[in-house]
């Protein structure tokens, strides 16, 4: 296995991150990094397992969010935002330059981490024009592409492709069923 | 044999009078990621307001907030999950996790699953299994937003666990009940006595089928949020009489399990169980049993 996507995804943030190659595992178009034991003990046909690094769709890598943070962890592409571009771009939004606290050494086409004060990994954006220059306050200067705000998504698309799985099958109420805590 | 009357008669039977409550919004402290203080500041910096539940090291209830707390940016860290207070409970009852091998039989959604790895360090191994494919979703994100990095989920019904071929240090048996009426408002209305035997025959088959896969001396945490005996001490009396357990002692929120069930006498060991009664948190019941060998 190559895990050229990986390497290919964490080199556009100028870094790399030591990757134990053995326990690296690919499962349908999913990567995953096992543990030792998780590797010695778990039977393959595994739903999900260890830390999952990201998926292949076509020709473009999706990134896990412990990727992100394992990457951030490195000497990468960073921008700190300051609490409210932070929110706003969990929320989906991209960056003004008003709103990065520190880190202005990028350059237009750099891809970068997005970090709050606490420097937590927050996503990764699209540099939209050099950061080294003067640049006006309120213009764009980072593509929002990924932000953790995405579990939430997740949360919505599913729960509407089961109301309309339901709505489908003609039944729009929920099933009796055994109860989950 | 349903409807509120029946039931709340029922529970008169078992000692208890029925009152209307709704739980607290809780939150577990995922402390792998940070500290417990670390993260209560923050969270208070927000405007939320927390109250330490006594019984528990890592939860809070929520007092008062202005927004969801499953929409800040401290949630899709990782730094926290939203739990009820009775939910966090089963966890805490293990000896020993770092290291070992849990199965977590019933897993989704995925928050007792997050609270073992936690325990453990994200050491070890836990082995979740779920049986519902849209459920696993909901599961593999919760683990990828907590960053649990010891865990592998199966789509698998626990029943069948064996084909695993694998021997447990640890198991958690949170498995599949009735519910109560405490966290569904409709609850009275939908469930009978009927649904009831039929979720504690399936009960007693991942009971055996867990202590089959338990390593003898291993340990099972039993718990359900189900008010309903046939469900909790009836089936811990079948467990204990016909699998190789015993009932340990547990120390944690709650009253001693009943022993008398309608008349029917059942194995004394039974009052080491906790059965929590729907108050500031839902109605539950937990178990602690140990394989013999």
């Amino acid at each position: 296995m190559t895990m050229k996507e990986i390497k290919d995804f964490v080199a556009q943030f100028n870094a790399s991150i030591p990757l134990d190659k053995s326990r690296v595992v690919k499962n349908r178009n999913r990567y995953y990094l096992l543990s030792k034991e998780l590797k010695q003990q778990v039977p393959k046909n595994f739903f999900y397992a260890g830390a999952y690094l990201g998926a292949v769709k076509g020709a473009s890598f999706f990134p896990s969010f412990l990727l992100l943070s394992m990457i951030a962890e490195t000497k990468a592409n960073r921008l700190v935002v300051d609490k409210k571009t932070a929110w706003l771009f969990i929320c989906g939004r991209d960056i003004f330059k008003k709103g990065i606290v520190k880190g202005d050494n990028l350059k237009k086409g750099d891809y970068t981490l997005i970090l709050n004060k606490h420097n937590e990994c927050l996503g990764f954006g699209k540099i939209t024009c050099n950061l080294r220059g003067t640049v006006d306050a309120n213009k764009v200067v980072v593509k929002n592409i990924l932000d953790i705000g995405d579990f939430l998504r997740r949360e919505k698309r599913s729960s509407k492709r089961q109301k309309r799985s339901r709505k489908l099958q003609g039944n729009n109420r929920k099933p009796l069923r055994a109860t989950r805590k | 044999m349903s409807g509120k009357q029946f039931f709340v008669n029922r529970y008169r039977k078992l000692g208890w009078t029925h009152k209307q409550t709704k739980p607290k919004q809780a939150i577990r402290i995922n402390t792998t990621t940070a500290s417990r203080e670390k993260v209560v500041n923050r969270l208070q910096s927000l405007g939320i307001a927390l109250q330490k539940i006594p019984f528990l090291q890592n939860g809070y209830w929520i007092s008062k907030s202005k927004f969801s707390v499953g929409a800040t940016a401290e949630y899709l860290l990782g730094l926290y999950s939203i739990q009820e207070a009775a939910a966090q409970i089963p966890a805490t009852l293990f000896t020993e996790l770092e290291n070992k091998t849990v199965l977590d039989a019933c897993a989704s959604p995925g928050g007792k699953t997050v609270q073992l790895a936690n325990q453990m360090k994200n050491s070890g191994v836990i082995i979740a299994l779920e049986l519902k494919k849209r459920k696993m979703f909901a599961l593999a994100n919760q683990l990828e937003r907590s960053r649990v990095t010891n865990a592998a989920v199966y789509q698998m019904d626990a029943r069948e666990a064996s084909k695993l071929n694998k021997k447990f240090d640890c198991a958690l048996l949170d498995v599949p009940c009735s519910g109560n009426y405490a966290t569904d408002k409709d609850w009275f209305n939908k469930r009978s006595l009927k649904d009831v035997e039929k979720n504690a025959r399936r009960q007693r088959q991942i009971l055996a089928e867990a202590v089959k896969v338990t390593k003898d001396d291993g340990e099972l945490v039993y718990a359900t949020c189900s008010l309903e005996p046939e469900e909790n001490e009836l089936n811990i009396d079948w467990a204990i009489t016909n699998l190789n357990v015993k009932v340990e002692e547990i120390s944690c929120h709650g009253e001693e399990g009943l022993t008398n069930v309608f008349g029917k006498e059942l194995d004394r060991s039974i009052e080491k169980c906790r059965r929590i009664w729907p108050g500031q948190t839902q109605g539950f019941f937990v178990c602690k049993l140990r394989k013999l060998a």
